[in-house]
């Protein structure tokens, strides 16, 4: 896995992240809004000339997730079969579009202004006493930190497999990637508490 | 909340992480490829417990939100949350939480070893089964199939994810023997 961070100074970049997602989900609105191919294909015009002017590489982001792209255009394509083809061309303008400016939003935001951007979202819930806003940010941490540490274990599993000659299957497999991940769960909880990462929450003793 | 299960809950979005990057698994009587990523949610219910299980999906998403490349196949970003079978990725969510409110239940009570693991599975299906749900509204509302269409594309996924309720349930059931109540997210 590759955590690669969106480099770049663009106006895009430079927009804060809150609205950027503020206009994500007005456009979400707007094209759902929208039903003439028409005035879809101008939003999905002005969307594609907007990456092209100010962030390429979402446009190469955008193309490389093929999967995506191909569900779009297997709905797009079976709507224009079944109904007629110009439901088909709107829904595949709609989501392309969508999907293309989704994109974009992501690869000119940093993952840390998205964290800092959801620990501010989150400030509300904390205050009526749900949750943590700065737990988010650890937690997010600490999956970055031990997703390598899981691989490494599920490779050793499956390396115990093959020395014993047993076929593997999943609950073979699972369990003791499972059990032997959480085991650990004791001591990276009190490293936290002993550096006062958490200091609401530190223990008594 | 305490840190042992903030720790737990990233600890398993760590393992859904990775059951997302390894290649799928091939079962002996059965010739289809495993995708794990969706059983990780539901054995995410299933050992955690509901609130456990619940936010650790959740975490998942909030990576996914990011931009990290979490999903099977490197997927991540926010255009994964506006495609047409993002119902089904949201619908993790609830499945998870059913899965686990259901193990949740059967733990508290002493049972042995078939039941524990009928309860677990009866849990699991009906995660699966609303996760669908989900999967299925989605289509119909957001992307505007016909009803008859998104339900038969749905219906080719169900005995997979079946296989996978049972298989969680089986891991599940393992875990909750040999590990107890002490994975369980209070």
């Amino acid at each position: 896995m590759n955590f690669s961070q969106p480099a770049g100074s663009g106006p895009l970049h430079r927009l804060p992240p809150a609205a950027k997602l503020a206009v994500l989900f007005a456009l979400s609105v707007l094209v759902f809004a929208l039903s003439s191919a028409f005035a879809l294909g101008v939003i999905a015009a002005l969307v594609l000339g907007t990456t092209l002017l100010f962030c390429r590489p979402a446009l190469r982001q955008w193309l490389a997730s093929w999967p995506l792209l191909l569900t779009i255009a297997l709905v797009a394509g079976w709507t224009a079969f079944a109904k007629d083809p110009e439901t088909g061309l709107v829904l595949l303008l709609r989501l392309s579009a969508l999907s293309l400016f989704a994109t974009t939003v992501t690869t000119t935001t940093t993952i840390g202004q998205f964290i800092e951007t959801i620990t501010a979202l989150a400030r509300p819930l904390e205050r009526i006493g749900i949750g943590n806003a700065a737990d988010i940010g650890l937690a997010i941490g600490l999956v970055i930190r031990f997703v390598p540490e899981v691989q490494t274990r599920y490779r050793a599993v499956i390396e115990a497999h093959r020395a014993r000659g047993l076929k593997i299957r999943p609950a073979t497999l699972l369990v003791p990637m499972i059990i032997g991940t959480l085991q650990g769960a004791d001591d990276i909880a009190n490293a936290i508490d002993a550096r006062c990462i958490r200091p609401e929450h530190a223990k008594p003793n | 909340m305490q840190t042992r299960s903030l720790v737990l809950i990233a600890l398993f979005t760590a393992i859904i992480v990775v059951l997302g990057l390894i290649p799928p698994i091939m079962l002996g009587f059965f010739p289809v490829p495993i995708h794990a990523q969706s059983l990780g949610a539901l054995l995410a219910g299933v050992v955690l417990g509901a609130r456990g299980g619940t936010l650790s999906v959740l975490l998942l998403l909030v990576l996914v939100a990011i931009g990290l490349p979490v999903l099977a196949g490197g997927r991540g970003g926010l255009a994964v949350f506006v495609g047409p079978t993002a119902g089904y990725l949201f619908g993790h969510l609830p499945a998870a939480f059913i899965a686990g409110w259901v193990a949740d239940q059967v733990s508290k009570r002493q049972l042995n070893g078939w039941k524990i693991f009928g309860g677990f599975f009866l849990g699991a299906v009906l995660g699966v089964v609303v996760q669908h749900v989900f999967g299925v509204l989605w289509l119909i509302l957001y992307v505007g199939l016909a009803p008859s269409d998104a339900l038969i594309g749905d219906l080719v996924f169900v005995p997979g994810d079946l296989v996978k309720a049972a298989i969680a349930a089986y891991a599940g059931q393992f875990i909750a023997q040999n590990f107890g109540a002490r994975t369980r997210v209070a």
